[in-house]
């Protein structure tokens, strides 16, 4: 009884119907402001502009310029660096802060410690970086403590505009980014396994590099995407506190639209940075799958 | 001693993290105008500057009205996906919602570079609607990921049970889900609120001429003497931030007691 | 005494199939299930118990087939328009509310006034023992506790069919033994149907009237409890329900539904038709024996019958109550397992010791 009609009531009513509606209020807002946006961008970059008109024809021009202009070259590998060091430092040195809270702290003081650690985090970014501007600053409180300690005769200059303080603030900026993760897969290592290892003779140290560290890879690799993808197209850090040496790929694409009126040129910087990082991501996952993965 | 020198690490760890905002209230309370030590006294006379400042008052209101927004639009959305997520299988579901999710790692620069093309090729003006779609995007996968625990507690079959006990599936929402997932609720919408509060790229981008708060701050930065009272609007802007924070997060542990659950780190 | 005519049916299950995409969970249920009955749907996980209880309820839509309740046809009628009501394996009571509040929930849509609804809670809190618990917060209750609410919750609307999904998983072994009793003795009390999803056997022999063992989304066996004991029609239902030794067997000779077999080790039996639930063809088969229908036979023991057989016991398990043995019968090619209760000057015999059992032809299954 009414089986014939029903068809299309029931492909509604299925799980995957009622799942799809109920995604779908998200799911067109995501597609109409980032999917399109994007593919505008994508668009944009095969076009040209003179002076405030754009032409229209599809041309390789910004991406053959794009790669063989030596500046823009440079701007994209000295973003590439820095990013790959700040996320080396902050992979690196949020590693045993997870461990810390995931292995030493007590289960009920876990969430305050995770608490303190984000804390920062939700404050204004701008300000922030403003603040690393002065503490780094030739007469800030690192010198000053410095000089004070008699550690050093005279302020160091070497510390603020350029790449060094870069890396710094941004590692500072990210360091939630890449503790949440990493305590994540922490915390997921089933706890008798490392007793598991003790028990068939191997040493703490030995545990650690054998059990605890090829399990928490997984919450590494993402603490390591988390903070390299965002920090390549970082474009306050680097005005703030990069001087000269310390400008990167979004300071450009950001002049190329404002300040230079070519908008073309801007996408294309910013679509090649996105590719860019795309690959390397990928290439990131699939190395640390290969050295993780069960060997053959 | 192993944990012992793991915890020394963890304390000089949390040093460096606070040490910009320990230092904000230090130079906002100074009576010097140059940001720099030693400290010269107490006073609030750049607290008082800030009152007497329009443009500011402008900004101000910029950012109260965008966040408000913000916080409604994205946690709304955020609503749909996160029940979608922890209820539903469907067709494509990981691409979907990792699709929803990719604001959380795309650099902004490019997220705003992107609208604001869009916006020049539809030949529209940006204004206070633009960064409100904009932040909303970017507040969405925050919403998300907070909401989807609020769901992935409740026992489903605390809703079955309103049913099968006579309920509609709109008053089942009323008098079960909602109440349930309301701590979530209100812990997305006050971090959506603060995330869209401090957000200064895509503002930046798409401002035009009605300046948020950070894009009034990231003006005054070029103006040496303006430093103190930037000081000052930084140190009211932490304090409101880190106070929604806690209030935040005594949600999202209500909620969690209300669930008849351990608090067992809150990310797992 | 038994009444002769059973009572009429409340639920009538009509080829009902399920399929989730591909996979097909309920593969044409056809059965009945009578007004006041406690009936038990059995079956390890995965055989389609949970999905039948939830189709019942309307938690799930059937693919085909038809579900009457009450004489009315359920096709299209949501969870919350059926006369079922459920008490659940996590047993879903509301945290945010108080006992009080979640015994009432159904209440809301009712035409009772308040002091009837408030009267109403307090009889279902004390027919279930948590007479002063109206007030206590939800969420502070013990697994028994809330397994009382939830019973209560359902209960309080007078449902025709009260639907229990494994309600008794979750407590520890004592609670659960508890739990069974006063079960029972409240399906007594108020005369609902219970229809109860368990995987536990020796629950459903416990507390049903009537249990369908179900496999593969089709019930393979509907019996009452002591028939689907004694008289499994499968071998499958056999070894599900209870433990049961097979041994090979030859079909000799079949008349009038009476078989005359030979069985190894043991020698000639004649089974009546009832002995052979799934028919009897001359041939090989099994023949079933549980292990409590055979009794090793100590010194100046006799067997009543006359029938017994030459071992070896192969292994001792000590129970406390009873001891298990298994035992090579000369001229079996398998051990049995006879179990024996232990009672004061009876020894319990070592591994390696000769065995003189008994058996009775009575209690022997044919399978084929």
């Amino acid at each position: 009884m009414g089986e014939s009609h029903s068809g299309l009531r029931r492909a509604l009513r299925s799980e995957a119907g009622k799942g799809l509606t109920i995604v779908s209020p998200p799911l067109v807002y995501s597609l109409l402001l980032l999917a399109a946006p994007l593919a505008t961008i994508v668009l944009l970059s095969f076009w040209t502009q003179q002076f405030l008109t754009i032409d229209r024809t599809f041309t390789f021009a910004n991406y053959e310029e794009a790669l063989s202009d030596p500046l823009y070259r440079e701007l994209m590998f000295r973003s590439l660096r820095i990013s790959g060091m700040v996320t080396l430092v902050t992979v690196v040195t949020a590693f045993p802060i997870a461990y810390f809270i995931s292995f030493r702290v007590a289960p009920n003081r876990k969430s305050l410690w995770l608490f303190l650690i984000t804390i920062p985090f939700w404050t204004s970014y701008l300000i922030r970086v403003f603040l690393w501007r002065v503490i780094l600053a030739y007469d800030g409180p690192v010198n000053g403590t410095l000089l004070g300690l008699g550690i050093i005769d005279e302020p160091l200059g070497f510390i603020l505009y350029n790449a060094n303080a870069v890396v710094v603030t941004l590692a500072h900026a990210f360091a939630p980014f890449a503790i949440l993760p990493i305590f994540v897969s922490l915390e997921r290592i089933d706890r008798s396994l490392l007793e598991a290892a003790r028990d068939l003779g191997e040493s703490h140290a030995m545990t650690f590099f054998r059990v605890t560290l090829p399990l928490a890879m997984p919450g590494v690799l993402a603490a390591a995407l988390i903070v390299f993808i965002p920090t390549v197209g970082d474009y306050v850090t680097p005005r703030l506190v990069g001087g000269s040496g310390g400008t990167m790929i979004a300071n450009m694409i950001y002049a190329q639209i404002f300040d230079l009126n070519n908008r073309p040129m801007g996408a294309t910087l910013a679509v090649l940075a996105m590719g860019t990082v795309a690959v390397i991501s990928i290439g990131l996952i699939l190395l640390t799958r290969l050295w993780t993965g069960p060997k053959r | 001693m192993r944990g012992g020198g793991l915890k020394v690490y963890a304390i000089l760890y949390l040093a460096f993290l606070y040490a910009p905002i320990v230092l904000l209230p230090l130079f906002a309370f100074n009576d010097g105008t140059v940001i720099a030590f030693p400290l010269q006294g107490f006073t609030l006379e750049w607290f008082a500057a800030l009152l007497d400042t329009p443009a500011l008052h402008e900004a101000t209101l910029n950012s109260l009205i965008i966040a408000v927004s913000v916080a409604i639009l994205a946690t709304s959305l955020g609503l749909f996906a996160a029940r979608a997520a922890t209820r539903y299988k469907f067709p494509g579901k990981p691409g979907i919602l990792g699709f929803i999710m990719l604001p959380l790692v795309l650099p902004e620069v490019i997220v705003a570079i992107s609208l604001l093309a869009v916006l020049m090729q539809l030949g529209l003006d940006s204004g206070l609607w633009t960064i409100i779609l904009g932040h909303s995007l970017l507040c969405m996968p925050f919403s998300i990921a907070i909401l989807q625990g609020s769901f992935a507690n409740m026992d489903q079959s605390l809703e079955e049970a309103a049913i099968d006990l006579g309920e509609t599936p709109l008053s089942t929402f009323r008098l079960v889900t909602f109440p349930l997932v309301l701590p979530g609720i209100i812990a997305s919408l006050l971090i959506c609120f603060t995330i869209s509060l401090d957000e200064f790229i895509i503002a930046f981008f798409l401002s035009g001429n009605e300046p948020t708060l950070p894009v009034y701050l990231w003006g005054q930065l070029r103006f040496p003497a303006r430093l103190p009272v930037v000081m000052a609007l930084g140190t009211i802007l932490v304090t409101l931030s880190v106070l929604l924070l806690v209030v935040a997060e005594f949600f999202r542990r209500r909620g969690l007691k209300r669930a008849g659950l351990e608090d067992t780190g809150g990310f797992l | 005494m038994k009444d002769t005519t059973p009572p009429p049916a409340i639920i009538t299950l009509d080829d009902v199939h399920k399929y989730y995409g591909d996979y097909h969970a309920l593969r044409g249920i056809s059965a009945e299930i009578r007004q006041g009955e406690f009936f038990s749907l059995l079956g390890p996980s995965g055989c389609g118990k949970t999905t039948l209880l939830r189709a019942i309820a309307g938690f799930e839509d059937i693919s085909s087939g038809h579900i009457q309740l009450n004489g009315r046809n359920m096709e299209g009628v949501p969870p919350n328009k059926r006369p079922t009501n459920m008490v659940f394996q996590s047993y879903a009571i509301f945290p945010h509310l108080s006992v009080a509040q979640n015994v009432a929930f159904g209440l809301r849509r009712t035409s009772m006034s308040g002091d009837e609804k408030k009267r109403a809670v307090a009889e279902a809190l004390e027919m279930v023992g948590l007479k002063d618990y109206g007030r206590r917060a939800a969420h502070a209750l013990s697994g028994g506790q809330r397994q009382r609410v939830a019973l209560a919750r359902a209960l309080i609307l007078k449902p025709k069919v009260l639907l229990l999904d494994e309600p008794l998983s979750a407590l520890d072994k004592k609670m659960r033994e508890q739990m069974q009793v006063e079960l029972i003795k409240l399906q007594r009390e108020v005369g609902i149907t219970f229809i109860l999803v368990t995987h536990d056997q020796e629950e459903a022999l416990v507390m049903s009237d009537r249990i369908a063992v179900m496999f593969e989304g089709e019930i393979a066996q509907l019996d009452d409890p002591e028939l689907l004991y004694r008289r499994p029609n499968s071998r499958r239902v056999a070894e599900f329900i209870g433990m049961m030794n097979f041994l090979p067997a030859d079909v000799i000779s079949v008349s009038d539904g009476r078989a005359e077999v030979e069985v190894a080790g043991l020698g000639r039996a004649e089974l009546d038709a009832a002995q052979c639930p799934g028919g009897a063809i001359v041939g090989a088969a099994r023949i079933g024996l549980r292990p409590e229908s055979l009794t090793i036979l100590f010194e100046g023991q006799s067997p009543e019958g006359g029938r017994s057989a030459e071992g070896v016991v192969e292994e001792v398990v000590y129970y406390g109550d009873m001891t298990y043995y298994d035992v090579l019968i000369d001229g079996a090619p398998n051990k049995v397992s006879v179990s024996m209760r232990n009672m004061p000057g009876r020894r319990v015999l070592e591994r390696g010791a000769p065995a003189h059992l008994a058996w009775d032809p009575r209690a022997m299954v044919l399978f084929s």
